[in-house]
């Protein structure tokens, strides 16, 4: 088994069930944020964001309303530049939306002429055709659609929507739509997959069966890394919600103005690990009440102004539980 | 009560009596005025109207040098004008209306200009297409062209920035799309039903423009035979002429409503 060391991070339940993922060179961080600053005219909407993801994680971002997360998200997608400051995905600095990063919006945003199959099909269309292999190449263009179909099937099974291949989005209830645009994003295996408030427009019955997706495919992260394989869903994950963010998520960040510079500009006041559940645990939310005070104090309490770092101890936390495990 | 619903045979049996009555009133204005005066041709009968319809059909020239019925080539002639400028009209229009939804730098100069010609009546337009491209083939087909090709791109623009949204598009982008790939399997599927809708109601006015152009200077075509036929007051080719425009009309909506049903099933109004 290899040991956790200093060099070494890990998930903390990735530590738990003793698999180390160890980080060979920057670019094994599926996103990285470094110094990054945005300002509107006069106005500082982010200062100096600081942010490492790894492979695997699911990171929940809560903040208050007007804090920045969506212009934060803007610019991890790349579609609005920040005035300073750097975003790499795996490596690979970000200068527009491209296929390193996948986006799911709240409003699900699915094209509405394709059926829920095309439309997870969609995007391997787009990356494994080109429009001369449509016309000039037909039989070859049509035998590689049939098997993106079939892709898209398989994974449209996987999220529990095998029924609704031919289905057009007007056909479909929100939750089956979001279903199918977070198959759209995942099938393209992307870096890393942002969810904008995926869940807000559901009923309470249709947020908890996605949450429990999402938490399927943590568990597919975990398989993944006890195969010495590279886990295929990175999330991070805007929501409103505290207790979906502790739920679904495996590390929680909170963007907010109240620490003792917040007149220049919203930045990262917590950032701590959080437990992580399986689908098959009761939801017991009394687990993480302690968590969740902590949450609304140090990021939503416009009254507690404390230090920026204070609550910022995810890879002090990750170190030291990787010391644990060496030692055990 | 307002829109309460009404059984369909009910529904089925007071359309067909509107047609009933309308073609009753006809009748009885046109026999009316036949007491009057029995030289009359203003209001013609159904008899006259048969006859008139028989009038179009019947090869025209001497019995020696047959020339096709006055229909047939009244018909080709339009048709062919307005095929070529509706076929000219949308294709431009579809090319400008897009690449404007599309890219901010086109839209900028275009919008202005185009909100200003497109309130110019095309028909008030006539003397300077015939003063520019003469009286002849191309006059008529840039008339309908130029007729529809104003509003129509603004139409197109508008289901650009509307039926496409932002995130429709940084998602493309995410899935790896191409800006020719975003324009032709994003914008171009998601406005394809508003761009048949806007074909069919642009058929109109370019009849409108088309006829008035060829009452103007045709020498054959539906506008031309009805001016000509109106002069000697042969109403009962007038009428038989109406009737085929509305044909005509209504076949080419039920054609693009087909049309718009089998290529967009996703769409609905």
């Amino acid at each position: 088994m290899e040991s956790c060391n200093a060099e070494t991070h890990a998930l903390p339940l990735v530590c738990r069930v003793t698999i180390p993922f160890k980080v060979q060179s920057v670019s094994q961080y599926a996103l990285e944020i470094k110094s990054l600053s945005h300002v509107f005219g006069s106005h500082r909407v982010l200062n100096n964001i600081n942010l490492q993801v790894l492979p695997g994680q699911i990171v929940a971002m809560v903040g208050p309303s007007g804090c920045g997360k969506s212009t934060l998200l803007k610019a991890i997608l790349g579609t609005d530049a920040p005035t300073s400051g750097e975003i790499l995905t795996d490596g690979m600095p970000v200068r527009g939306p491209n296929r390193n990063v996948g986006i799911v919006y709240q409003n699900y945003s699915l094209y509405d002429f394709l059926t829920a199959e095309q439309n997870v099909s969609f995007g391997l269309k787009l990356d494994e055709t080109t429009i001369w292999m449509r016309f000039l190449s037909t039989r070859k263009y049509f035998a590689k659609r049939r098997e993106q179909n079939a892709k898209a099937q398989a994974f449209l099974h996987r999220v529990g929507l095998g029924n609704a291949c031919g289905k057009f989005p007007r056909e479909m209830s929100g939750g089956m739509k979001q279903r199918v645009a977070v198959a759209q994003a995942f099938i393209m295996r992307p870096k890393i997959v942002l969810l904008d408030e995926p869940f807000g427009a559901l009923d309470e019955a249709m947020r908890e069966e996605l949450q429990m997706m999402l938490l399927r495919f943590y568990q597919e992260n975990l398989i993944a890394k006890k195969e010495g394989r590279r886990p295929e869903y990175t999330i991070l994950m805007v929501t409103h919600e505290l207790n979906e963010a502790i739920y679904v998520a495996d590390r929680v960040i909170g963007l907010s103005r109240f620490y003792n510079e917040g007149d220049q500009g919203a930045a990262i006041v917590y950032d701590r690990p959080c437990p992580v559940f399986s689908p098959d645990d009761p939801r017991d939310f009394s687990k993480f009440v302690k968590q969740r005070d902590e949450l609304r104090k140090a990021v939503f309490d416009e009254s507690y102004v404390k230090d920026r770092d204070k609550y910022v101890t995810f890879w002090k936390e990750l170190s030291e539980l990787a010391n644990d495990v060496a030692k055990a | 009560m307002i829109r309460r619903s009404v059984p369909n045979w009910l529904f089925w049996l007071l359309s067909i009596g509107g047609i009933a009555v309308l073609l009753t009133c006809y009748e009885l204005v046109s026999a009316r005025q036949t007491r009057i005066n029995p030289l009359q041709t203003t209001i013609p009968s159904f008899e006259k109207l048969s006859e008139g319809l028989r009038q179009i059909f019947r090869p025209q020239g001497l019995p020696d040098n047959p020339k096709p019925p006055m229909f047939w080539v009244d018909i080709r002639a339009t048709l062919w004008r307005l095929v070529l400028g509706m076929g000219a009209g949308v294709g431009l229009s579809i090319v400008v209306g897009v690449m404007m939804g599309a890219y901010r730098w086109i839209e900028a100069p275009l919008r202005p200009v185009f909100m200003f010609l497109s309130k110019i009546p095309p028909t008030a337009m006539m003397p300077i297409y015939f003063a520019v491209v003469g009286t002849d083939q191309k006059m008529f087909a840039s008339m309908v062209a130029l007729g529809i090709f104003f509003s129509m791109t603004q139409s197109i623009y508008q289901a650009v920035r509307q039926d496409v949204t932002d995130e429709g598009i940084n998602k493309a982008y995410t899935l790896g799309a191409s800006e020719f790939e975003i324009i032709y399997d994003v914008i171009w599927k998601q406005i394809l039903p508003k761009v048949i809708d806007s074909i069919r109601l642009q058929i109109g006015p370019a009849m409108v423009f088309l006829l008035a152009a060829e009452m103007v200077v045709g020498n054959a075509g539906l506008g031309y035979q009805i001016r000509m036929q109106s002069r000697i007051l042969n109403m009962s080719v007038v009428y038989v002429y109406l009737a085929i425009l509305a044909i005509i009309g209504l076949a080419a909506e039920w054609s693009l409503a087909t049309l718009r049903r089998t290529l967009c099933p996703w769409f609905v109004e």
